[in-house]
């Protein structure tokens, strides 16, 4: 069953010509994971505005076309009520967090929704050791290194227990191991809360072995949208101003002399797999 | 005279915090070095030290052959033209023409000379349609190239970059490498500050590995990527083709190499064998 | 000077029976000490406000940074004790009594700032915070009040890159006269400003979907719950204080009395 449905969306910010979001049409079932990709300025945090109600009651600007989320009209749902049901995670880790220390700010949207106290220390505790960050419960979120800062503004918004989590680049600001890590964590949460994620990330050889479906944006529209190997398979997604990780590209290098893969491998682990399966073949 | 030299160098910040402890190298005039390592190893506190933003708290740190103790900021900034990692977020002046204009003014160059080195720096930059513009209205890209283009205008021996990358799309990562590039032909010594295994790998420049403020390895960027312990000892994920070649050394797979191609050929001449 | 003067209104992490006390009841004995320094202008009294002070300032283990504030306060004593003695001289001449009052009114004005370290150094600025709500301030205010302490490290951070930054491109903050270094310091203010202002939209973009201001009635986690020790505490204080206006009734000024019995008054 569908939990997002975009249909015919266009947008553009108040005072400007252009339109940022031109014709954008999908649907994301409960349980996806989808990966959205594309050069900066190509529309992806619009999009993610459209999802949350940012737009158009955050923002103002012309907004054309139907945005239906977890059952509410993004049109006529009131912010405070779309994010109990839609959770968004910004790209810079330090301007989403406000409070003296991760339990207040962890806490912060719950108490702003005025829910009871114990509810409230429920919901936390729970989170909190969800994330596996029950021990930074104390300290200042100024203390915390950027990957914790990230962690910490994903607990906050999943304690209001939404079942889609909007992410926009959350690793931008984060060194690889971090962001590896973070990832990972995204996905485990994701899994055992069967959560819907939509994920905007540039690092894709980190993400896109983990999605099950990859968006492409490029100029405002949706340029792809499928499967992730295929995309890499079928497009020259370097010319959509797509990364495409190494392991793709060595998968094709070794296809020129012997055609070992059908569908690009999207990480080692893929490509070690498909390997090892055909030397035990041959022997 | 290298360009370059660290000698012992240890800082240590207020907080008592060492950020470097016992760092030695030295770079040649037109080398192009990496410095890799995660976050709070020192790569920025070592980039910091080269136009004296920093003083070392032991050993000395020598530019050009001038000991930083004993220069200005000013005096070395001249030398070392740094590119901090969110230089974007610096600029104050109304046009991009005078935000390049700034520094030139400050070394106390004729306004003449100012005019010429601005017009070349954006242009090299392809920057020249934006003169007029705000810096605050460009794109990101065109922000990261005018920090470069700031820099470039003054001409300083030494470039230093922190995290160029940090932020950028893959079109324009491909973008600043190609700079990087041309820079370093052109002569310039380029010493930068990345934990973008990618991009490092890529460039194919000579590393400086860094962790807790010690230098772990030092050399080519085919040694220093490819020595997955190494690697994992400083936090730093392996290029993906070294990953995947790791992965596969039971089906004696050997080499290890940082070129797609060597790799395809590695792994299809131990498998179709 | 003047920084060492905030310093000591840092909050610093501790675990003491005055860190534990209820704030209320900590902010209750810093006004009274305020208070009873404003009805009194004897040293002896001011004298034993400042013992006090010392014995809980030494309870809570943070007599350094307390020194610290005293210290800081001595430039602006000094300031006090000359404009008052000049004052003074005019109607009653260069005496005894102008040095001493000059000098209880400068005494006067280190106390009560020390009694405000006490309050500062000794409770987090999230039970200030509680405090503020309690006192029935609107919580716009109180949320303005900790994200200030939030993102003062932020900012500070901010503006020591921008100026390592402008120094790189040869800004030299440090040369030149008065105006000149004025001037130097718009490299330095207007990327403060800019990125301030893209920080607060990004703030509120963040504030807006964790549903803030959503409630009339907003619940707070965290909640202050005075215990028999904050009761007990209260008790000394008051009864402390109402003894001191028992003696201001009466005009027992013990200092006079001493001086007059050694003559100096006449």
């Amino acid at each position: 069953m569908p939990i997002i449905e975009v249909s015919s969306l266009n947008y553009r910010y108040v005072g400007q010509r252009d339109y940022v979001l031109r014709d954008i049409s999908f649907t994301v079932n409960e349980g996806e994971f989808v990966l959205i990709v594309g050069p900066s300025g190509c529309g992806k945090s619009t999009l993610c505005r459209c999802l949350n109600g940012l737009i158009p009651h955050f923002y103002e600007g012309d907004l054309e076309g139907d945005v239906w989320v977890a059952g509410h009209s993004v049109r006529e749902t009131p912010t405070h009520v779309l994010s109990q049901h839609v959770g968004m995670v910004f790209q810079n880790p330090q301007n989403q967090l406000f409070s003296l220390s991760v339990e207040s700010d962890v806490a912060f949207a719950l108490e702003n929704l005025s829910l009871p106290r114990e509810e409230i220390r429920r919901r936390v505790d729970e989170v909190l050791s969800l994330l596996g960050i029950t021990e930074l419960r104390d300290r200042s979120p100024f203390e915390l290194s950027g990957g914790q800062q990230q962690k910490v503004a994903i607990a906050s918004v999943l304690a209001m227990r939404p079942r889609i989590i909007i992410m926009d680049e959350p690793t931008s600001f984060l060194d690889p191991i971090s962001s590896l890590n973070l990832i990972e964590t995204i996905d485990r949460i994701r899994k055992s809360l069967g959560l819907t994620v939509l994920l905007v990330e540039h690092r894709i050889e980190l993400a896109a072995p983990r999605a099950n479906r990859i968006i492409v944006m490029n100029d405002g529209q949706i340029v792809y949208d499928g499967n992730p190997a295929e995309f890499f398979e079928r497009y020259d997604a370097h010319s959509y101003g797509v990364y495409v990780p190494k392991v793709v590209r060595l998968a094709r290098e070794v296809n020129k002399h012997v055609r070992l893969f059908n569908k690009p491998p999207l990480s080692p682990e893929e490509f070690e797999e498909r390997v090892r399966m055909f030397a035990s073949h041959r022997v | 005279m290298p360009a370059i030299e660290f000698e012992h160098v240890s800082y240590q910040y207020k907080s008592g915090v060492k950020a470097l402890d016992d760092v030695s190298f030295t770079i040649e005039r037109g080398e192009l070095v990496v410095l890799m390592g995660e976050n709070g190893s020192g790569k920025t506190t070592i980039l910091k030290h080269l136009n004296g933003l920093l003083k070392p708290t032991e050993g000395r740190v020598i530019i050009d052959g001038t000991d930083t103790r004993t220069a200005t900021v000013a005096q070395l900034a001249a030398k070392v033209g740094l590119v901090f990692q969110n230089a974007e977020e610096m600029f104050f002046e109304s046009t991009v023409r005078d935000e390049v204009a700034f520094a030139l003014k400050n070394f106390g160059y004729s306004e003449d000379v100012v005019k010429r080195r601005v017009e070349w720096a954006l242009r090299f930059m392809e920057l020249d349609a934006y003169a007029e513009n705000s810096p605050f209205i460009l794109s990101g890209g065109e922000k990261k190239r005018l920090a470069l283009a700031i820099v470039l205008a003054w001409g300083p021996e030494i470039i230093a970059l922190d995290e160029p990358t940090i932020g950028q799309d893959s079109l324009q990562k491909e973008k600043m490498a190609e700079m990087v590039r041309l820079l370093n032909t052109q002569g310039k010594t380029v010493i930068m500050a990345s934990h973008d295994v990618e991009f490092v790998a890529d460039l194919s420049p000579r590393i400086i590995l860094l962790s807790r403020g010690k230098v772990m390895g030092d050399g080519t960027a085919e040694e220093v990527l490819t020595d997955v312990e190494k690697l994992a000892k400083c936090s730093i994920l392996p290029p993906q083709v070294v990953a995947t070649l790791t992965r596969l050394q039971d089906l004696s797979i050997t080499r290890r190499t940082l070129s797609v191609e060597a790799a395809a050929r590695e792994v299809v001449e131990k498998i179709w064998r | 000077m003047a920084l060492s003067l905030f310093e000591g209104l840092r909050f610093k992490p501790g675990k003491s029976f005055v860190h534990k006390l209820d704030p209320r009841a900590k902010l209750l004995t810093s006004l009274l000490i305020l208070i009873t320094a404003f009805m009194y202008t004897d040293v002896v009294i001011i004298s034993i406000l400042l013992l006090l002070e010392y014995v809980l300032i030494r309870i809570a283990g943070v007599s350094g940074m307390w020194l610290k504030t005293l210290r800081g306060a001595l430039p602006l004593a000094a300031i006090i004790f000359v404009i008052t003695f000049f004052a003074r001289m005019a109607d009653k001449g260069v005496a005894f009594i102008t040095f001493y009052e000059s000098f209880a009114f400068a005494y006067r004005l280190v106390v009560f700032l020390s009694s405000f370290s006490l309050f500062f150094l000794t409770t987090t600025p999230e039970e200030i915070a509680l405090t503020l709500t309690k006192l029935r301030i609107p919580y716009q205010y109180t949320f303005a009040f900790v994200s200030a302490i939030r993102f003062t490290p932020v900012l500070a951070e901010e503006m020591q890159s921008i100026m390592d930054a402008q120094r790189a491109r040869g800004l030299e903050l440090d040369k030149g006269g008065f105006l000149q270094r004025i001037r130097k310091m718009i490299p330095v203010l207007v990327p403060l400003l800019v990125n301030v202002l893209r920080r607060s939209y990004e703030l509120a973009e963040a504030m807006e979907v964790k549903c803030f201001g959503v409630s009339k009635n907003r619940t707070y986690l965290k909640e202050l719950r005075p215990t028999g020790k904050d009761y007990a505490f209260t008790a000394v204080v008051v009864v402390l204080f109402a003894m001191v206006v028992v003696a201001r009734v009466f005009y027992i000024q013990p200092a006079l009395h001493i001086f007059g019995l050694l003559g100096l008054l006449s």
